[in-house]
């Protein structure tokens, strides 16, 4: 029997929507950049806002409800009445997977045997959302690492896209320096307009980037061993969206008379629902990608609108693997949290202006990224342990890499969980995110009698913080005036710039330590 | 000014120059040769001071020729305001750019290496869409365009400097006046720091003799110092209302050390007081004695 090979309405129309929401995304990703404006122009958390699971989830876990967040009912909506077609027709990860998947080789109907992967590894992504679930519960809230928005975004913030950027900047750089003539000077021309619009405007580069990039390119190399295997068996957004189309009106529908079980439906399924027999349909595993619908020759498949058959919908999941899976995201408040840094702080845990206090951040944040990808110095970074492991991937300001732009609110701005809240302008500049120290046995009017101040000439605030010792001392070239910085504490926002600029080299002789950030009531300096 | 320049200047301006009173001229024809000159324009419209500064040394014909490639260095160092006076204002950087233009340049560029992030500077200054708009080749400068160079200064003996600034046929520096905690005042040799790359912040440590060496290595055809707005303390960013002083004025010379000595009065000090400027006297690249400089004032 040979598979239909006109692609049916229904499959082209969810390859358009797929490719339309990809762009979407991609441009959206593109517009997470200062592009010349005070406020971010567009929608660009919008995929992270519409995610229920984050909804759930944060809301789980600190009581909160950030108003945009509940745009995600709409995906609750829609999933209540037709199914997972999120994860079809929408999700940027699973479409991303579609991609890839495409490249693996299709198994012939005969060939097709469902393994204990099949069998098994379809319910792991329940038992991970029931844990997930029940952590948010203790209020640990792990969500992001796993949530499917939040993972893509982070991915190509922090990885494919400087990769991307790095690539892209190399060529024009080298297209430059080649002297090309003419060539050079339009690939110039052509090199400032995609800094400005498209890619980076820098280099801007991140701790683990090349980890979280691999980490990414696994998720979709494991569609080599099963197409959408992040969506079939990991996929906590994906659990999720099943239970909730337990009453869906959409029905899967097999012509069992006509049906000749050629098994072209069964190998070609996106979800690994088993659509070749109506019976055997395993409706939370249905993506509606359409394909069996599409590839069936005597086009016996189809969706009807129906009453909810919501037996053909069931998980079937063990009641002791439930309870597991809620043992160990109770475990995971035990020993995500065995850290000192709860209760001493970290000094160089410097959040970026406008973060809730810590306890409360942790449990808003979900490390989507989009913050280290707007900050226009490139100083916000993910964490790796300075947060505890709970905190990994949460921003962090090295002012080393980049200090916080005096005029810019932009992190608060794209943060969809308020765990960042949104400043204004004004507001903004006085917050206290640390205080400056100066190392005096680096600080070269200190430790070499020589004159710098490049940290009081960049120091933004008004008065500055940074004021001057003098003293006149003798030098081989006669009488000089040495100026000695040190820090106001009272003025000092902790913006780090000072740390940024100052020329001693890979270890600055000013540097900002968390001390007197005002979301902290402990973690005080002055009275 | 060599002889021959001057002349040079002083009959394109007899052609160039209307707005010049002819008084003025003979005036001007009087004072012996060979001293620098700086004109001084007053009035509260920036850009006819800025045009009356440069007409006053003899109309932009003088210093720019049909067909040269013009570098217009403003500063546009700080994600400020043009009311903030940490960066050039943008009407006098335009206005200098058509005077340009209609002096025959081929083509304007302008560019800064930035302190503050280079695209927040370029847009809250005001300048990169009024020199768009005045024609300019706007750019953001980029490791790439930095190459390094012979400087062979006192102190500076080879730095990346920018492709375009060694490609320029001439170069005007148009510098603001300003606070500055080490150099005291910042004013145009202290702003040719933003047409080279590297790590600028290391220049600190020897700031006035690398100033100089800058001046020496670069020696721009013309200086306008933008004194519209100063900034008088909390420099060079400022960002206090309270720190400015509007003093609507455009000053403009061939001279970069003159120019800055005139600058330091502005402030209530004198050249002498600016190592920088001693230093650059001393090396001859100008004069620091005012007593010894023509200045002519106009007000618009």
């Amino acid at each position: 029997m040979k598979a239909n090979k006109n692609i049916s309405r229904l499959k082209r129309a969810r390859i358009i929507s797929q490719t339309v929401f990809l762009l979407i995304f991609f441009f959206f990703l593109m517009q997470t950049e200062y592009h010349g404006r005070d406020i971010i122009a567009y929608p660009v958390k919008i995929f992270l806002e519409i995610d229920p699971l984050i909804l759930l989830t944060t809301f789980l876990a600190s009581h909160t409800i950030t108003g945009m967040l509940l745009l995600s009912l709409i995906i609750v909506g829609i999933t209540l009445i037709l199914g997972r077609g999120f994860c079809g027709w929408l999700c940027p990860l699973g479409t991303l997977n579609d991609a890839v998947g495409y490249f693996k080789k299709q198994k012939k109907p005969k060939e097709h045997t469902e393994t204990r992967l099949d069998r098994y590894g379809v319910k792991a992504k329940y038992y991970i959302l029931v844990g997930i679930l029940i952590a948010a519960v203790f209020q640990i809230h792990f969500v992001g690492i796993l949530d499917p928005i939040s993972l893509t975004i982070r991915s190509f913030a922090l990885a494919i896209s400087p990769a991307v950027n790095y690539l892209t900047h190399g060529i024009f750089d080298f297209l430059y320096s080649a002297n090309l003539g003419p060539l050079s000077d339009a690939s110039d021309s052509v090199h400032e307009f995609l800094k400005l619009h498209a890619i980076s405007f820098g280099l801007p580069t991140f701790h683990q980037g090349s980890f979280l990039g691999l980490l990414f390119l696994s998720i979709l190399g494991l569609n080599f061993v099963r197409k959408r295997f992040w969506c079939r068996f990991l996929c906590p957004l994906g659990a999720l969206l099943g239970l909730l189309s337990r009453f869906s009106l959409l029905n899967h529908k097999v012509n069992n008379e006509e049906c000749n079980d050629c098994g072209l439906c069964l190998v070609t399924c996106a979800g690994g629902a088993r659509p070749h027999q109506e019976a055997e349909w395993m409706g939370a595993e249905c993506v509606l990608c359409m394909s069996c619908e599409s590839v069936c020759p005597l086009q016996v498949v189809s969706y009807r609108f129906g009453k909810p058959e919501p037996e053909k919908r069931r998980t079937n999941l063990k009641r002791r693997y439930l309870i597991g899976a809620g043992a160990t995201g109770l475990a995971a408040l035990a020993l995500f949290r065995l850290n000192p840094v709860r209760a001493r702080g970290n000094a160089l845990l410097i959040r970026p202006p406008g973060s809730v206090e810590e306890e409360e951040f942790l449990r808003r944040c979900i490390k989507c990224g989009e913050c280290m990808k707007v900050c226009i110095t490139n100083g916000l970074q993910p964490t790796f342990m300075q947060a505890g492991f709970e905190g990994i991937w949460s921003p962090v300001l090295v002012p080393r890499i980049g200090y916080c732009e005096f005029n810019c609110t932009l992190c608060g701005q794209v943060c969809p969980t308020d765990a960042i809240e949104q400043l204004e302008l004004e507001e903004k500049k006085k917050r206290k995110i640390g205080l400056a120290f100066i190392d005096v046995n680096r600080c070269l009017p200190y430790a070499f009698k020589m004159n710098c101040i490049v940290c009081e000439e960049h120091c933004p605030t008004s008065p500055k913080a940074i004021l001057f010792e003098h003293e006149m001392i003798e030098t081989e070239e006669g009488e000089m005036e040495l100026k000695r910085p040190v820090v106001d504490p009272e003025v000092c926002i902790g913006c780090g710039i000072c740390e940024t600029k100052c020329p001693t080299g890979e270890k600055a002789a000013v540097y900002i330590s968390s001390i007197g950030e005002d979301r902290s009531e402990k973690n005080r300096l002055l009275l | 000014m060599k002889r021959r320049t001057f002349l040079k200047t002083f009959s394109a301006g007899l052609i160039g120059s209307t707005i010049l009173d002819p008084a003025d001229l003979l005036a001007l024809a009087s004072e012996p040769e060979s001293s620098p000159l700086i004109s001084v324009a007053k009035g509260t419209d920036p850009a006819l001071i800025t045009m009356e500064a440069v007409n006053a040394l003899g109309g932009m014909s003088a210093f720019v020729s049909k067909g040269d490639i013009v570098l217009i260095k403003p500063n546009i160092g700080w994600d400020r305001t043009p009311e903030q006076a940490a960066n050039t204002n943008p009407t006098v950087v335009a206005t200098l750019i058509e005077l340009a233009y209609k002096a025959g340049a081929k083509k304007v560029k302008l560019f800064d290496n930035t302190c503050n992030s280079a695209r927040r500077c370029y847009k809250k200054s005001g300048i990169a869409e009024a020199a768009r708009e005045s024609g300019a080749d706007v750019s953001f400068v980029d490791d790439k365009k930095f190459m390094k160079v012979k400087i062979n200064g006192e102190k500076l003996k080879e730095w990346p400097v920018h492709k375009e600034a060694l490609e320029a046929d001439k170069i005007i520096n148009v510098p603001i006046a300003k606070h500055h905690t080490l150099a005291r005042l910042t004013l145009s040799m202290k702003n040719l720091m933003g047409i080279i790359g590297g790590r600028r912040n290391l220049l600190h440590q020897k700031i006035d003799t690398n100033v100089v060496d800058l001046a020496a290595f670069f020696k721009p055809t013309l200086v306008v110092l933008d004194a519209v707005r100063i900034l008088t303390a909390n420099g060079p960013q400022g960002g206090n209302l309270k720190d400015v002083t509007i003093m609507n004025t455009v000053a403009a010379s061939c001279d970069q050390v003159a120019i800055d000595s005139y600058g330091a009065t502005l402030f209530g000090m004198t050249g002498d007081s600016l190592p920088h400027v001693r230093e650059a006297h001393t090396r001859g690249l100008g004069e620091k004695d005012l007593s010894k400089v023509r200045i002519v004032e106009r007000t618009v």
